[in-house]
């Protein structure tokens, strides 16, 4: 998934008003993609929300030293997110390596086995006895079972992550926490204002 | 694995531009002063620790864009990335054979093999992405990738 480009940046303008303008854009890209990241078969928008986290992170450890606590807290949850669904998209890696072997070596045993049976009528079934992969297909089927099971447990701690976010409102605190702060008001500009007439109400 | 160098003279007020430049020259530096024993694969914590500094320079180029020449910009965008993609390859077969190993010695006796003859081809593969690797270094040794970068760095200071 393509950042969006973000307009308005300007070279010779300062650090944290481009900051804020990236971070907003960064933040709004992971709200939009979470809504469809949250179906649990959904591995294409959770790789995609999982690139906004990580752009996100890093533009907030960036802004950390001028933009202070909020940057901090901020990316420590993108960080986290991005956690969550980098050991997601593990399992979504591993689980086809682990398919394709188990094909190979069943075709390969099959193959095998068709040799083995020479000129027979039919296979005799004690010659798989023999078949050179067949330790291996329980190891990769208990794999393959491990693997589902843990990406489904994974997705669940993935939505239960999120909808915390989405309770403490964290893209709203977090873009409201790097405003740049209000102007400090002189002593004069504090004082009670005169009426406007200079007498008394 | 390294935590990242801080970025000298960043502050909310300081000029975005030059900001800019010293981010990328910091994550270029960091990157190359990692790329030392990177092909050893023996020590896997070399390959990623050079994969993350390249990740960083990556999201800097990434961040800062707006400051640098647009055509330098993208091509070197390019090449980093291309970088990262060959240390991924390298990397990624790291991480999964460790955490088959891991699993495996969990798992039942019986279904060890299983697991373990896909670790060893996992860990076959390592051989040939290490090949990739070294083309790919020396292909950004030839480009003379870490000068251009810092070239580029320079050209966002006023």
């Amino acid at each position: 998934m393509k950042a969006r480009k973000v307009k308005g940046l300007d070279p010779d303008g300062a650090f944290a008003e481009s900051l804020r303008r990236i971070v907003a854009m960064r933040a709004g890209e992971l709200r939009e993609l979470a809504p469809a990241a949250l179906e649990p078969g959904a591995s294409a928008a959770q790789h995609d929300l999982r690139i906004a986290a990580k752009r996100l992170r890093y533009v907030l450890e960036l802004a950390e030293p001028a933009l202070g606590r909020p940057a901090a807290r901020g990316a420590k949850r993108a960080k986290r997110l991005q956690e969550l669904l980098g050991e997601l998209h593990d399992c979504d890696e591993l689980a086809p390596l682990v398919a394709d072997r188990r094909e190979r070596l069943l075709a390969a045993d099959a193959e095998h086995l068709r040799r083995a049976a020479g000129d027979a009528d039919d296979l005799d079934p004690a010659l798989v006895r023999a078949a050179p992969s067949r330790d291996a297909y329980r190891g990769l089927d208990t794999l393959a079972a491990y693997i589902a099971g843990r990406r489904a447990l994974l997705h669940e701690r993935f939505v239960r992550y999120w909808d915390g976010l989405e309770h403490e409102a964290f893209v709203d605190t977090l873009l409201a926490g790097l405003r740049p702060p209000l102007p400090q008001l002189s002593e004069a500009e504090r004082a009670p204002a005169a009426p406007p007439d200079g007498g008394a109400a | 694995m390294a935590k990242a160098e801080p970025i000298p003279g960043i502050a909310a007020d300081a000029r975005f531009g030059d900001v800019a430049a010293a981010a990328v020259q910091t994550r270029t530096r960091e990157v190359f002063a990692h790329s030392a024993g990177v092909l050893d694969l023996d020590d896997p914590e070399r390959v990623h620790a050079m994969r993350v500094a390249t990740r960083r320079l990556r999201s800097a180029l990434e961040v800062f864009a707006t400051c640098f020449p647009r055509k330098p910009h993208r091509r070197l965008l390019r090449e980093v990335k291309a970088l990262a993609d060959a240390l991924g390859q390298r990397r990624d077969p790291d991480v999964a054979v460790e955490r088959l190993h891991a699993l495996a010695d969990a798992f039942n006796p019986a279904d060890r093999p299983g697991v373990a003859g896909l670790a060893a081809e996992l860990a076959a593969t390592r051989e040939q992405a290490n090949h990739e690797l070294a083309a790919a270094l020396e292909e950004v040794e030839r480009r003379e990738l870490e000068r251009r970068l810092l070239d580029l760095a320079a050209e966002a200071r006023r």
